[in-house]
């Protein structure tokens, strides 16, 4: 072993193209096509974050100002056809919640300008313009945009419960990010695969099933999966200017309604009936001391499945196979156990790094329980609340700035009314 | 009415279906590769397909038993005038008769890579960075200088008063007289000399004079053998790279072989194990023994870690009167072989 490993030290030398030249086949055989993915230059980065800054300027305009549908549509399936198609959906804000998240736990990880650019910028533009990024930019919301042919309506109960996986998933994220296991995101974007017409098949049956959803159910991924989304949902309450459905007062016409697809629109609300005060009163309290249990119990729950999260991480994993293979409980090895061996690595430098990634899990387990818990329990305060409105307002929070309430409003037709006949005068 | 409730329910089913479709996807999703790599068989690496020979080109058979060579690792083997048998592994050379009963064993201070054994009786022993040099009753002659840390002698031959030595550390065969005189480096990289080097990937760089006086090397890493004369210069070569059974393959083949009594050669590979015949011109004459044949054969595969792949492979020789002894490593036997419908 001495004598190999002294060898192989002096065999670099050696030119490689001389040492490993292909094999020249004579038996019928015929190299199967291959192909090099070149590596993106940086230019092309710049460009992608440029073409982000003016996608979302242009969008808030159409959607604040110019109040088009058509418009939005037509940049929203631009953005489509550029980040889908044009740049295989990749790279993305939802993913680069990753990035940033490694780039904060790990001081050996740096995150690449652009993952930066599209982390950031988006968020910017939803504190100033609402999500104007989810309505026209994001290539992921707008394939499911432009499948929705038949909306129904999700009750705000069922809304409400299924927004809970995208907690649970962006939760998720940041752990195995931080964690430095895996980038789950990435791995289970449902519709990269149509972006680059081809890919894992699991993938592509996700990404179909989501659209074929998508057909009745508006952005599916988007309101109940998106990590992303999660984040510009809070934001979007804070942002200065947002959609409104109506140009100036709202005539209480109800037209709207059933304007929107994803459940965004909140009708009028006045004083609480006596009798339901009451209940409400008693169910907010009754939440309010479920709130800390939830949270612990959704922590304890976390770290028991320390184990079993901890096996995303592929260390965790290689060290359990190892573990079975040395003590006898399984026949032969694997590429992963076999590709350890040949790293010279002893098992109690590979069982000592398991270890660690599973305290961390530990941690980061009851962290991600605890944070569930805490969404779930602010979720049943938040349907105990009563918040007054005087007229019908899109949610900011839901509202995906797609445009399509605005066509139902009266008082729109009127601006567009008014708006033609100045122009009409000018000519 | 009933024509929208009954649309609504396929809209519930559709979606229902579609939900259990992405659970399903998701929960199928490999994410750790244990399914494999999900490649067409276009990608696969069948090799086994390439380890069947056509059994219409095996000209030799198996004769007499198997010579255990009683050691943990056996490492080269070479034969003496009379035909004995001598086998360099552990910290030993083991002697047998031509019958393959064992004669005696000669302790060494450190472990031999590869022998040769003069016309005079004297026992070339390469060590890993010096020579060894041992009377024909066994007893040290000599000791050669350390040919430096990175030194890795892998084949030794003696001519008359040349004693040829191959270090596959420094890929390069270095010419010394009969006192352990270094004379000459020969293969050094030399483009005035048409000289290109030799390619030596793994440790396995064999060598050996024909009785015409010229100096064989096996090249592995060009797949080739090349003929040089005493004095370093390159003189002519054979070999085609190819997984067909006229060539060698893989990374570093032939990894032995051996000089046959009419001038052919007989060729060891490792990887797609193989012990073959080529003439004096390096023409593909026949095949000795395929992969099923020995124990590193037995199960086809491309070598994975860095030890199956550097590791130790057949060494072959051949007897005056034409039989091929083929040391198996893995095995710690010796296979003899003579052509078929020679006398046993």
């Amino acid at each position: 072993m001495t004598f190999l490993i002294a060898f192989l030290g002096s065999c670099p030398v050696t030119q490689g193209e001389i040492r490993f030249p292909p094999p020249e086949f004579e038996s019928g055989y015929t190299f199967p096509q291959t192909t090099s993915p070149a590596p993106q230059s940086v230019l092309q980065e710049y460009i992608d974050a440029a073409v982000l800054v003016v996608g979302l300027l242009l969008a808030s305009h159409l959607i604040l100002k110019r109040r088009s549908r058509r418009a939005i549509f037509v940049l929203m399936i631009g953005a489509l056809l550029y980040f889908g198609f044009v740049r295989d959906g990749c790279i993305c804000p939802i993913g680069a919640i990753q990035n940033v998240t490694l780039t904060a736990f790990d001081r050996g990880y740096a995150i690449p300008i652009a993952a930066a650019v599209f982390f950031v910028v988006p968020l910017i533009f939803t504190l100033f313009s609402g999500r104007v990024f989810c309505g026209a930019i994001c290539p992921l919301g707008a394939i499911q945009d432009a499948v929705l042919i038949r909306p129904v309506a999700v009750p705000g109960w069922l809304e409400s419960g299924l927004r809970l996986f995208a907690y649970a998933y962006l939760g998720a994220a940041v752990l195995f990010a931080a964690t430095g296991s895996a980038f789950i995101i990435c791995r289970y974007d449902p519709f990269v695969g149509f972006f680059r017409l081809g890919g894992n098949w699991n993938v592509l049956i996700l990404g179909a099933s989501l659209l074929l959803i998508g057909l009745f159910v508006g952005r599916p991924y988007c309101r109940f999966l998106c990590p992303y989304g999660v984040i510009l949902r809070h934001l979007s309450r804070l942002s200065k200017r947002r959609v409104t459905i109506t140009p100036s007062e709202c005539i209480q016409c109800r037209l709207c309604e059933d304007a929107c697809p994803f459940g965004a629109i909140r009708e009028p609300t006045g004083n609480w009936p006596e009798g339901e005060y009451r209940i409400a009163k008693r169910r907010l309290a009754l939440f309010l001391v479920l709130l800390p249990i939830l949270v612990a119990g959704g922590g304890w729950g976390g770290y028991a499945l320390k184990s079993q999260l901890a096996r995303v991480h592929p260390r965790v994993r290689t060290a359990e196979r190892v573990y079975l293979e040395e003590a006898g409980q399984v026949q032969g090895t694997t590429n992963v156990s076999d590709a350890f061996r040949a790293t010279g690595q002893t098992t109690e430098v590979l069982y000592a790094d398991a270890t660690r990634i599973r305290g961390r899990f530990a941690l980061g387990g009851a962290l991600l329980g605890g944070f569930i818990g805490l969404v779930a329990g602010g979720k049943l305060l938040v349907l105990s609340i009563r918040r007054r409105r005087t007229e019908y307002e899109a949610d900011p929070a839901g509202c995906f700035a797609c445009g399509r309430c605005y066509k139902s409003c009266p008082k729109e037709h009127g601006r567009l009314k008014r708006i033609r006949e100045t122009a009409a005068g000018r000519a | 009415m009933s024509g929208r409730a009954g649309g609504g329910w396929i809209v519930a089913v559709l979606v229902a279906a579609a939900i259990g479709a992405a659970v399903a996807a998701v929960l199928r999703l490999d994410t750790t590769g244990r399914t494999g790599s999900g490649l067409s068989e276009a990608y696969e690496y069948d090799v086994s397909r390439l380890a069947k020979i056509d059994p219409n080109l095996v000209l030799y058979v198996e004769s007499g038993p198997l010579i255990h060579t009683g050691m943990n690792q056996s490492r080269s083997i070479a034969l003496d005038g009379a035909g004995r048998i001598y086998v360099a592994g552990d910290r030993a050379i083991r002697v047998f008769d031509a019958a393959g009963k064992a004669e005696r064993m000669i302790s060494l201070p450190g472990e031999p890579q590869c022998l040769d054994v003069a016309d005079d009786g004297r026992l070339f022993i390469g060590m890993k960075d010096h020579v060894e040099v041992l009377d024909a009753q066994g007893k040290t002659i000599a000791s050669w200088d350390s040919l430096g840390e990175e030194a890795l002698l892998t084949s030794i031959a003696s001519h008359g008063d040349a004693v040829l030595v191959a270090d596959a550390g420094h890929r390069i065969v270095l010419r010394f007289d009969a006192a352990g005189t270094l004379v000459d480096h020969i293969g050094e990289k030399d483009a005035d000399r048409d000289i290109p080097g030799f390619s030596v990937p793994s440790p396995h760089f064999d060598l050996a004079v024909s009785r015409d006086g010229l100096l064989r090397v096996a090249d592995p890493g060009r797949n080739r053998i090349d003929t040089f004369t005493l004095d370093g210069n390159l003189e002519f070569w054979w070999g085609e790279r190819s997984v067909g059974i006229k060539g060698f393959c893989g990374c570093c083949n032939p990894v032995s072989f051996a000089l046959l009594p009419d001038g052919g050669f007989v060729t060891a590979e490792k990887g797609l194990v193989r012990v073959k015949i080529y003439n004096s011109d390096g023409a593909f004459v026949g095949v000795v023994a395929g992969s099923d044949q020995f124990a590193g054969g037995k199960q086809i595969k491309v070598c994975e870690t860095p030890e199956e792949c550097q590791g130790i492979a057949l060494d072959v020789a051949a007897g005056p009167d034409g039989r091929i002894y083929v040391l198996d490593p893995p095995d710690n036997t010796i296979k003899v072989f003579r052509k078929k419908g020679a006398s046993t």
